[in-house]
C-alpha cells in the first residue's frame, strides 16, 4: 500500500497533525507533542494537500 | 557434516518449507525437496559434468568473485556431497540442449526427468535457523561501493583472504591483482544508523574487522592498516584482548566516519576524507583499497516464516523472542524457538549457545510427552456459536479453526490466552476462562457503584500495564486515587462494549492501557485494542459524547513514572466532566438490540470457569 497524507488528533491534548504515512505499517503511534499514545486517525478527513492546505 | 551422517537426524537439504499446520507437538509441514537433476546416492562427487559444462554463471558462494557451472556443488562443505544441476541457467532439458554433463557421467548419475518432490513430516517443536543477510552496501553512495572497484565489503574480504576463495587465499585488489599496502575499514555501514532505517549494532562487525586486521597483519607483515570507527565494541571473552593485540600489530584505529571518498584514477588508489573527532582534525588517507565492514540486516524469508509459523517482528526487523530475559529461544508460538541471526545479530559463540539452547527446550519438550499450558484459554460454545468465523483470522496463534458453516473450535494446547476472540464475538459464544465476560462486566460494575463519575476506568493488561501501575506504587509514585483497574491478560481481550459499559455506568473517564507494539505479550494481539477504541471514539463521537473521555495509552511494566503521569492527566480531564456529560453517557450508550441480547445475556450472568 502506497504512503499517504493522513490527519490524526491526539485524543489527550487535542493536538491535529498529518503525517505521511502507510496505515497498513505496523506501527505505535505517539503525540508529537505530548507523546501520548491516544491518536485517532481521523478518517474522513482527505489529504491536506488535496486542499492545498 | 555430522548432522547428515547422524542415524537419528534426518536432513532434507536443497528444501523448501511451503506450509506449517497444526500446534504444539502436533506440527505437520510440507516441504518441497526440489530437483536437483543428479542423484546423491549415484554421484560421487568427481567433477568431470562441470569440466564439460558450456554454462558459466557467477558462483554464490564465492560472492560473485568467481564463476561456477550450471552443474555444481554450492560450496565446499555441502551435504549431501553431491553435483546438482541449476535449471534456471542450463542450456535446457526439455528438449534437451546440451547433454554434455550427461555425456561424461560414468556413473549415470545426471537425471534430467527429476522433478520437484512434495513430502510431509509430522514434528512436535520447530526450530527457526533462517539467519540474516548482509546489508547492501550500495544504499550508502558516498562509500564508492557501486562505482570504485577497489572498494569491498567485510564478506567480499572474507572470500579475497580464504584459502577456499577465488584466489585461494592469495589477498590481492580487484582492480590490477596487485597486493594492497594500505588497507582501511570502515565501521557502521549499515548499522547504529536510524536515517537508512538500521538504528541498531550488528555486533560482529568490530571484532571482524580486528580479526581481519590480525589476519593482515600475520599474511602480509608491513602492510597498514587504518579502521574508521563510531566505537569499537569489544565486549565478549578475550575480545578486549585481541582489540589491544591488532593495536600492536599495527592496525591504526581512527575516531570517524569517512565522509567521503574518492578515487586516483591513474592509480585507482582511494582518498578517503574523514574528521578525527579524537583530535578534532580532517585528514585524507590514502589507501590500496577499502573494506566496508557491513552490518547485519533481518532474513529475507522472514515474512514467510512469519506467515507459515505466526510469528511476529521486532522493531528492528529481526523475530521476536517470547521474551528478551527469560525466554529467548521460544518464540510467542508454543512449540517453536528461535536460534541465531534470525532472531537478532549475534556472533558464533552466542549463536552455538542459542542452538544448544533451542535444542534442549525442544528436546525436553517432545520427551516429556505432554505439556501444561496456563488455564486461561479460549473455550466456545457450540450453541451460542453463529458460525461467522470472525473468531478465527484474529487469533495471533492461529489457534482458532473455523470453516465456513460450521462451529469454530479452539485448539487450547496452542491458545495462549489473549482473549482477542472474546472481544470480538458479539454473541457471548467465547467465553476466556478466569477472564469471561461476566467477570469483567460485573467488576466494571462493582467499581462504579459509588460515585462513578469520580471514577476513571482503567483496564490494564497483566504484563505491562498492570505491572507499570505496581512499579508506580512500588517506587512511592504520588498520583491521583481516582482511578479503578481492571485486569486482563491482554488489552485484546477489552470489547468495545467494555469499554461502553464503563460510560454507561458513569464513568467520566475510560482509559484502555497495553504494552507496547514491540512487548506485546501475545504477538501482535494489541493491534485489534487500536482498532476497537478508534471505533469506539466514533460511535461516541456520533452518540454526542467526547470523543476524549476515551484514552489509549501502551504503558510497560518498567514504566511506573508513565503510569503515574497518565493517571495525572486522565484525573485532569476527568475534573472537565459535567453530570450532564456523565448523564449522556448512561443514556445514548444503549446497546445494539439484535446483537447486544446475546451479548447482555452473558454480561448478566457472572459465569463460572470450567
Amino acid at each position: 500500500m502506497a504512503a499517504t497524507v493522513e490527519r490524526f488528533r491526539c485524543m489527550m491534548c487535542g493536538h491535529d497533525y498529518q503525517e505521511t504515512t502507510d496505515l497498513e505499517e505496523d506501527r505505535e503511534r505517539s503525540c508529537p507533542r505530548c507523546r501520548s499514545n491516544s491518536i485517532r486517525h481521523l478518517k474522513n478527513a482527505r489529504p491536506a494537500e488535496k486542499h492545498g492546505e | 557434516m555430522d548432522a547428515g551422517r547422524h542415524p537419528r537426524i534426518e536432513l532434507l537439504t536443497h528444501s523448501e518449507v511451503e506450509e506449517v499446520s497444526g500446534y504444539i507437538g502436533n506440527f505437520t509441514a510440507r516441504i518441497r525437496k526440489k530437483a536437483r537433476y543428479v542423484d546423491p546416492k549415484a554421484c560421487n562427487s568427481c567433477g568431470d559434468c562441470a569440466k564439460v559444462c558450456p554454462v558459466v554463471v557467477p558462483d554464490e558462494f564465492q560472492i560473485g568473485l568467481s564463476l561456477r557451472k550450471a552443474v555444481y556443488i554450492p560450496f565446499p562443505q555441502a551435504v549431501p556431497s553431491s553435483y546438482l544441476i541449476d535449471m534456471e541457467h542450463c542450456l535446457g532439458n526439455n528438449p534437451l540442449a546440451c547433454g554434455k554433463c550427461s555425456d561424461a557421467c560414468e556413473r549415470q548419475a545426471i537425471d534430467y526427468d527429476d522433478r520437484d518432490e512434495i513430502v510431509t513430516r509430522e514434528v512436535g517443536a520447530v526450530i527457526v535457523a533462517i539467519g540474516a543477510e548482509p546489508f547492501d552496501p550500495r544504499a550508502l553512495d558516498e562509500y564508492g561501493y557501486s562505482h570504485f572497484e577497489n572498494v569491498i565489503t567485510s564478506m567480499e574480504f572474507e572470500r579475497l583472504i580464504s584459502a577456499g576463495g577465488p584466489t585461494a587465499g592469495h589477498f590481492m585488489r580487484p582492480s590490477d591483482r596487485q597486493v594492497p599496502k594500505r588497507i582501511g575499514f570502515v565501521q557502521c555501514v549499515g548499522s547504529r544508523n536510524p536515517a537508512i532505517g538500521r538504528p541498531y549494532c550488528s555486533n560482529i562487525c568490530c571484532m571482524n574487522t580486528v580479526k581481519d586486521c590480525l589476519l593482515i597483519a600475520d599474511h602480509y607483515p608491513g602492510t597498514e592498516t587504518v579502521v574508521f570507527y563510531q566505537d569499537i565494541r569489544a565486549f565478549g571473552k578475550s575480545f578486549e584482548d585481541m582489540y589491544q593485540r591488532s593495536k600492536e600489530a599495527g592496525a591504526r584505529y581512527v575516531r570517524g566516519l569517512p565522509g567521503e571518498v574518492e578515487e586516483d584514477v591513474k592509480t585507482r588508489n582511494l582518498w578517503v576524507t574523514v574528521e578525527n573527532t579524537t583530535s578534532g582534525k580532517v585528514e585524507r588517507h590514502e589507501l590500496d583499497m577499502l573494506v566496508l565492514s557491513v552490518g547485519v540486516d533481518p532474513p529475507r524469508d522472514l515474512k514467510k516464516i512469519s506467515k507459515l509459523l505466526t510469528l511476529s517482528k521486532t522493531s528492528d526487523g529481526f523475530f521476536m523472542e517470547s521474551h528478551p530475559k527469560l525466554r529467548p529461544v521460544d518464540a510467542p508460538t508454543k512449540g517453536v524457538f528461535f536460534c541465531g541471526m534470525c532472531e537478532s545479530p549475534k556472533d558464533i559463540k552466542e549463536t552455538v549457545c542459542q542452538a544448544g539452547a533451542a535444542a534442549s527446550r525442544a528436546g525436553s519438550l517432545l520427551n516429556a510427552g505432554q505439556i501444561h499450558i496456563e488455564a486461561v484459554t479460549s473455550r466456545i460454545d457450540a450453541v451460542a456459536c453463529k458460525k461467522c468465523g470472525l473468531c478465527a483470522p484474529i487469533c495471533p496463534y492461529g489457534a482458532i479453526q473455523w470453516k465456513k458453516g460450521e462451529v469454530a473450535t479452539v485448539i487450547e494446547a496452542a491458545c495462549a490466552g489473549c482473549g482477542n476472540c472474546g472481544a470480538i464475538c458479539q454473541y457471548g459464544a467465547v467465553t476466556m476462562r478466569h477472564f469471561t465476560d461476566g467477570q469483567l462486566f460485573a467488576q466494571v460494575r462493582a467499581m462504579l457503584a459509588e460515585d462513578p463519575h469520580q471514577k476513571v476506568l482503567v483496564f490494564a493488561c497483566n504484563w505491562c500495564s498492570y505491572a507499570g501501575g505496581d512499579m508506580a506504587g512500588i517506587s512511592r509514585l504520588a498520583y491521583p486515587a481516582s482511578n479503578r483497574l481492571v485486569r486482563t491478560m491482554c488489552s485484546g481481550r477489552v470489547s468495545e462494549e467494555m469499554m461502553l459499559e464503563g460510560f454507561r455506568n458513569g464513568a467520566a473517564v475510560v482509559l484502555v492501557s497495553g504494552c507496547h507494539y514491540a512487548d506485546c505479550h501475545y504477538i501482535n494481539a494489541n493491534r485489534q485494542t487500536v482498532k476497537r477504541v478508534q471505533k469506539v471514539w466514533d460511535r461516541l463521537e456520533k452518540a454526542g459524547i467526547r470523543p476524549e473521555r476515551l484514552q489509549l495509552e501502551w504503558i510497560s511494566a518498567a514504566e511506573g513514572q508513565k503510569f503515574a503521569k497518565v493517571m495525572t492527566r486522565l484525573e485532569e480531564i476527568r475534573k472537565t466532566v459535567t453530570p450532564d456529560e456523565i448523564e449522556r453517557g448512561r443514556t445514548a450508550l444503549v446497546p445494539k438490540a439484535k446483537k447486544g441480547a446475546a451479548k447482555a445475556e452473558a454480561v448478566a450472568a457472572v459465569e463460572v470457569p470450567a
